[in-house]
């Protein structure tokens, strides 16, 4: 997808690289097509988890119409489903914490025992709306998971000019909550804080908070230069201790590895010719789902 | 039909629908054991406890965010936000939000929330709790926004609201909550969103009107049935989507517009409702705009907020200009007076000649440097007196007056009759009347805009008229600053 949006041939990009381990830890962790998430713009890994077709995150790369998410409305990484039971995400960061909350507020009033994860990035974190959300979400003990992808950056902006402090799982004391630190990066520790923190929502122990470290390798977007402001080097270098994929294939044989690697890159080219084959959209077709 | 306050229709909605419809919850600052700071939710907290009835803490980002996240589950959210002047802080979510997620999914999701406020002035509440928000919202595609005036909308329209696939926002004006009462159904039925209604029928210009305006403009309606003025009163009821239809029907009966509103003027709903008018071009003479002045906001002051809000009398003077200005469209017959000039007249019995234009002329200009107020404007904001005087010669059907001018000489000549008052033209603060001229002598009539001059001030001019004629010094040429306007 970088390469191609670099080459033109869609908008707009948003790499995930480094941050795979924790959409795959907590969409494992949830019960598809009861839980709910509105996940982080980083989340792609949890929407292949969580169902979501190739084809159609392909679709929404290239923005076209027939888009489950976004109906070439919206760009890339905004996505939604209600058939997944991802919320309808949106431009302006993090306004779907508090849909998330309310979307498990409506679980508890269904009494359907649903459990809801919210995720988002640490530079989202320094907005009122998160804590706002969290506030709200403890005191009426809603169940649902609050993920923060702790990467240290908001686009060019490093972690000391966002947050004094070195990390955010403290914050989950200030609300009454449980915080669980985790290394965002180690798959299997990111499933265990997941499923620990889904058990405890879905049995009315309430929201928790948890902080997941993490590495951005790439820039923040297709539009960023992160040369300006990133030692390319330096960020390279945390690719052997950081990079979740890495990590992942010293789980599992090697052989296997690298068929899973063919297989999906396969996949990943067949959906994307696929994909961009498909028409734009009818002009007459954006007043639709509109009124006035 | 019993009559109910607007704040008790409010409430019998909001409680009806939590009985029909389970999913209805309601969220808010103080809504619980308080019943809301307006009691819109009084008894609803025992009624239906405290997981419907939910407190919430004061974040206004968190109520509405949280209202979306509800809606987008399958509930029927109701927030309140306690005063619209807090509402801006919600905003991201109405407007960045709750109005696109039906678009933007191509209607995979879709967000049926309502929030409720209490917007307006007129009770001394200053700035923070008097303002009027509709102008922001009603800028959001996507979003519906209602404003109720009267206690059967306000149920009818809120029970469509909460009923509505799509998020409304609904705007009660705090003044209307106790002042207003009326009839309301009793049980079930909604006021369809995005429907006008006519409030009062009327011939002779529309008012288009909501909230506590609505009643202003009835009130002033009232007064001008009076005075022989038939006024149309249009309640919009909804702000957003606009009910077109009906206002340019009303438009293209009266082709007079005035609209109402206590928010500010610049980019208000006025200039919207303006615009349509304009496009469909249906009026004969310009819309006018009853409105707050662009102030940051409402002062608290008794006679600094009485002097910015809207009022029945200001709302009756705007519209006696609008009837009374001249029709700028050709083939339409002009109407050079206006009926809301007070009048005062005067009467002067003076030596004449038949042939006695030029004479009378200069006479008009002595008379009218002696007493300024005669040759002048008259305003609301202040009377502004000409400096040149330019008579607009009135000399009977064949030569009418021009229509322009600084004051008008009325002047039929031996065919006219002896005696008759003539009428002050808008833009103008006198008029003079020759009569016929009979052994010599003439009835010269003055009449004034009793709002700028007095009647001793019109004798004062007569009497200066007078003289100057009767000194029968027909100067060699006009005053150079004397000027006749030319024939149309
Ligand atoms: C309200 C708002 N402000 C600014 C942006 C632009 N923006 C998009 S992503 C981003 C960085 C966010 O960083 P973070 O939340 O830490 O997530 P990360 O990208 O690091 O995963 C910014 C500034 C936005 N989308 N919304």
């Amino acid at each position: 997808m970088w390469r191609l949006a670099r080459a033109g041939r869609a908008h707009f990009a948003v790499p995930c690289s480094g941050h795979e381990a924790i959409g795959v830890g907590y969409a494992l962790a949830l019960e598809p097509g009861v839980d709910w998430v509105s996940p982080h713009y980083r989340d792609l890994a949890a929407l292949l988890v969580l169902g979501m077709e190739p084809r159609d995150v392909m679709l929404c790369f290239f923005s076209r119409p027939s888009d489950p998410n976004a109906r070439g409305r919206q760009p890339y990484a905004h996505f939604g489903s209600r058939r997944l039971h991802v919320l309808s995400q949106q431009g302006p960061q993090p306004n779907h914490c508090s849909h998330g909350v309310g979307c498990a507020w409506g679980s508890k009033l269904l009494g359907d025992g649903s459990v809801s994860v919210i995720a988002f990035g640490d530079g989202g974190a320094q907005k009122g709306e998160v804590h706002e959300s969290m506030n709200v979400a403890a005191i009426h003990q809603l169940p649902c998971v609050f993920v923060v992808h702790r990467n240290g950056w908001t686009q060019s902006v490093k972690r000391s000019d966002q947050y004094a402090t070195e990390t955010l799982v403290a914050r989950a004391a200030g609300y009454g909550i449980p915080g669980i630190s985790v290394d965002g990066t180690d798959v299997e520790a990111m499933y265990a804080a997941a499923s620990e923190a889904v058990r405890r929502a879905r049995g009315g122990g309430g929201p928790t908070l948890i902080d997941a470290q993490c590495v951005r390798f790439m820039p923040n977007t297709s539009n960023d230069d992160d040369s300006r402001y990133r030692d390319r080097a330096e960020v390279d270098a945390l690719r052997a201790t950081g990079d979740p994929l890495v990590r992942a294939r010293a789980l599992v044989d090697g052989a296997f590895a690298a068929r899973v690697d063919t297989e999906n890159e396969a996949i990943a080219a067949e959906a994307a010719e696929w994909a961009e084959a498909q028409p734009l959209g009818d002009p007459a077709s954006v007043l639709e789902h509109a009124y006035a | 039909m019993r009559e109910l306050s607007v704040i008790e229709a409010v409430r019998e909605a909001l409680g009806d629908e939590m009985a029909r419809d389970e999913r209805v919850i309601l969220l808010g600052e103080d809504i619980g054991k308080l019943g809301g700071v307006f009691r819109a939710t009084e008894g609803l907290f025992d009624r239906f406890g405290a997981e419907r009835v939910v407190d919430m803490p004061m974040a206004e980002t968190v109520i509405a965010g949280v209202t979306v996240g509800l809606a987008m589950r399958g509930m029927r959210p109701v927030a309140e936000i306690q005063f619209a002047d807090f509402i801006h802080a919600s905003m991201d979510h109405l407007v960045g939000e709750a109005a696109k997620i039906r678009w933007r999914t191509g209607g995979d999701w879709s967000c049926p929330m309502v929030l409720r406020t209490a917007y307006g002035g007129g009770f001394r509440g200053g700035p923070y709790h008097s303002q009027s928000v509709e102008a922001f919202y009603a800028h959001a595609p996507g979003l519906k926004v209602v404003a109720p005036s009267t206690p059967a909308d306000a149920k009818g329209l809120l029970l469509a609201a909460i009923r509505d696939p799509d998020p409304v926002l609904v705007l009660e004006h705090k003044r209307t909550y106790r002042a207003i009462r009326g009839s309301v159904p009793e049980g079930d039925y909604v006021v369809p969103i995005g429907k006008a209604s006519i409030a009062r029928e009327g011939r002779d210009a529309t008012v288009l009107a909501y909230g506590m305006m609505l009643h202003e403009s009835l009130a002033a309606a009232e007064t001008l049935a009076a005075e022989g003025i038939d006024v149309e009163v249009v309640d919009l009821r909804t702000l957003l989507p606009l009910d077109r239809e009906t206002i340019l029907a009303s438009l293209a009966k009266t082709r007079r517009l005035c609209v109402v509103h206590e928010d500010t003027v610049t980019m208000g709903l006025g200039a919207e409702l303006c615009a349509l008018a304009a496009e469909a071009d249906v009026l004969d003479v310009p819309p006018v705009r009853v409105a707050m002045p662009d102030i940051p906001g409402i002062p608290v002051d008794d006679n600094l907020e009485d002097a910015v809000l809207p009022n029945r009398a200001t709302i009756r003077d705007a519209l006696v200009h609008l009837v009374a200005r001249e029709r700028t469209r050709a083939g339409v017959a002009a109407r050079a007076y206006d009926p809301g000039i007070p009048q005062a007249s005067s009467l002067i019995e003076v030596a004449l000649s038949p042939e006695h234009t030029r004479v009378a002329l200069d006479a008009l200009v002595s008379a009218a440097r002696a007493v300024p107020r005669c040759n002048a404007t008259f305003a609301w904001t202040g009377i502004v007196e000409h400096e040149d005087v330019v008579v607009d010669l009135d000399l009977g059907p064949a030569s009418p007056a021009a229509g322009r001018g600084t004051i008008t000489l009325v002047d039929y000549g031996p065919d006219g009759s002896d005696l008759a008052i003539p009428f002050v033209r808008p833009g103008q603060t006198a008029a003079v009347r020759i009569g016929a001229v009979r052994n010599g002598r003439a009835y010269v009539a003055c009449a004034v805009d009793h709002r700028a001059v007095d009647g001793a001030d019109a004798g004062r001019f007569l009497a200066a008229f007078k003289s100057a004629a009767e000194q029968k010094r027909a100067t060699p040429s006009l005053d150079r600053r004397a000027t006749i306007p030319m024939s149309p």
